[in-house]
């Protein structure tokens, strides 16, 4: 997450998503940058202390895309709103936009972020992927992207 | 004896390894006392619930190994080490992989080698472990699996390699199909022998068929609090591990679950540690029940 950040911002032409299926083991996420690129990203992550696990040529096709706008779902409790995003959730309270209770996921990355965003409010808290290493980081990070988007501010 | 893994939220360190200890809100896994703040979701929650169950049935106390790990999988392999390598002499007859980074040789290691165990084990998995197991395409080496909505529609996707690629048509029914989508796990091979998908009607399966579907007392606040999925797989590793047969101990944990959340009465703000602390009393009320 952190590596795509940097790398956008770097000028570079990147794609996020699933690594290949033969190196996939499940919470991993792959970057993708043109070939000819490939050793200045590199450089480039590692001056800025992002370590690279692998690289992988690849010389057809793209990363299957991650279509996390499809996979939005909410349930209005009355104080309270919860957003899943995949097997992420993430509840707040509507008037303060505290957030109360975070769930799902399965790596070890999620207790964390659970300690770290309960009873902070949606502005205040440290976005997920600023603290996560995994793809249930990357999917709690689009809940809260939902959930700050649609509260919209203190009422 | 239950043999409970699991990452915590901290620095990795060195492993623990020892019995669950929860008193007055207070958890100790081993040697090692758990700060109060890192009590949350995960295997805190997991274990704390299986140590209650015991207790309101008069079972073996569970044993704990853990390790930090804040998402770069240091003390994820030291579990896996561990397991691999040592567990086997604790002679545990039920051994539950749970909030852990999903290492592809690392997990295979254990799965391979737990059948080499004097007596292999009644093995269940949740949380991460549940990645991992269908990525290797092992789930038929584990006996139970503790999925919520979105890992049963994960598992029943041939294709997804994590909850967040599974197809946009199985994610939307994944709370209102899921029969369907239990029937499409099985088919591809990718479900154990017993499920219990917790959701808000939970389901008890044995290969592939529904025997049990529970759905009262309905807590719709349960949903939102982070947590009761690990609670309830607590419950019935402990259940199972004491002795009690695997559909049985399903349905007795799914029910005692709700029960405890019944009795803590929760809003959506309601953090898993109140549940966890009704968790005997369900239990208790809910076995009686079952033998009267």
């Amino acid at each position: 997450m952190r590596a795509e950040d940097l790398l956008i911002g770097s000028g570079f032409q990147t794609h996020s998503g699933a690594p290949p299926p033969d190196v996939r083991t499940g919470c991993d996420l792959a970057v993708s940058v043109p070939t000819e690129e490939t050793m200045a990203a590199e450089t480039r992550l590692k001056e800025r202390g992002i370590k690279v696990w692998d690289v992988i040529y690849r010389f057809g096709g793209d990363l299957p895309e991650l279509q996390f706008s499809r996979l939005v779902k909410r349930v209005d409790y009355g104080g309270h709103v919860m957003v899943r995003v995949g097997n992420m959730k993430l509840t707040y309270e509507k008037g303060t936009g505290t957030i109360v209770n975070i769930s799902g996921g399965g790596c070890p990355d999620i207790p964390l972020l659970a300690v770290k965003l309960v009873g902070r409010t949606l502005q205040e808290a440290v976005p997920p992927a600023q603290i996560g290493f995994t793809l249930c980081a990357y999917t709690l990070q689009k809940a809260y992207e939902v959930a700050l988007r649609e509260w919209g501010g203190p009422r | 004896m239950l043999l409970l893994s699991g990452t915590l939220p901290m620095q990795s360190g060195s492993i623990v390894v020892g019995p669950v200890r929860f008193d007055r809100g207070e958890l100790r896994l081993g040697d090692a006392e758990v700060p109060r703040e890192m009590l949350s979701i995960g295997a805190t929650a997991m274990m704390a619930a299986a140590l209650e169950t015991t207790k309101a049935l008069g079972l073996e106390p569970p044993m704990s190994v853990v390790a930090g790990d804040l998402g770069d999988g240091g003390g994820s392999r030291m579990i896996y080490r561990y397991l691999t390598e040592d567990a086997g002499g604790l002679g545990p007859s039920t051994v539950t992989l749970h909030y852990i980074l999903p290492l592809r040789n690392e997990f295979l290691g254990f799965v391979e080698m737990a059948d080499y165990w004097a007596k292999r084990p009644f093995l269940i998995a949740d949380a991460g472990a549940l990645l991992i197991a269908k990525a290797t395409r092992v789930c038929d080496r584990f006996d139970l699996f503790t999925p919520d909505a979105g890992e049963i529609s994960f598992l029943a996707d041939p294709d997804a390699g994590h909850p967040a690629y599974v197809r946009a048509a199985l994610f939307e029914v994944d709370t209102t199909e899921v029969p369907g989508l239990i029937a499409r796990a099985y088919a591809e091979k990718n479900a154990p022998r017993y499920l219990l998908v917790k959701g808000p009607t939970d389901y008890v399966v044995d290969a592939g068929r529904v025997v049990h579907t529970v759905s009262e007392p309905n807590v719709p606040a349960l949903e939102p609090m982070g947590g009761t999925g690990d609670t309830l797989t607590g419950i019935v590793s402990a259940l199972i591990s004491g002795g009690f047969e695997p559909v049985e101990a399903c349905l007795i944990a799914s029910k005692a679950n709700r029960r405890a959340g019944e009795l803590c009465d929760p809003t959506p703000a309601t953090g898993v540690f109140e549940l966890v602390g009704r968790v005997e009393e369900a239990v208790r009320r809910v076995a009686d029940e079952r033998e009267a």
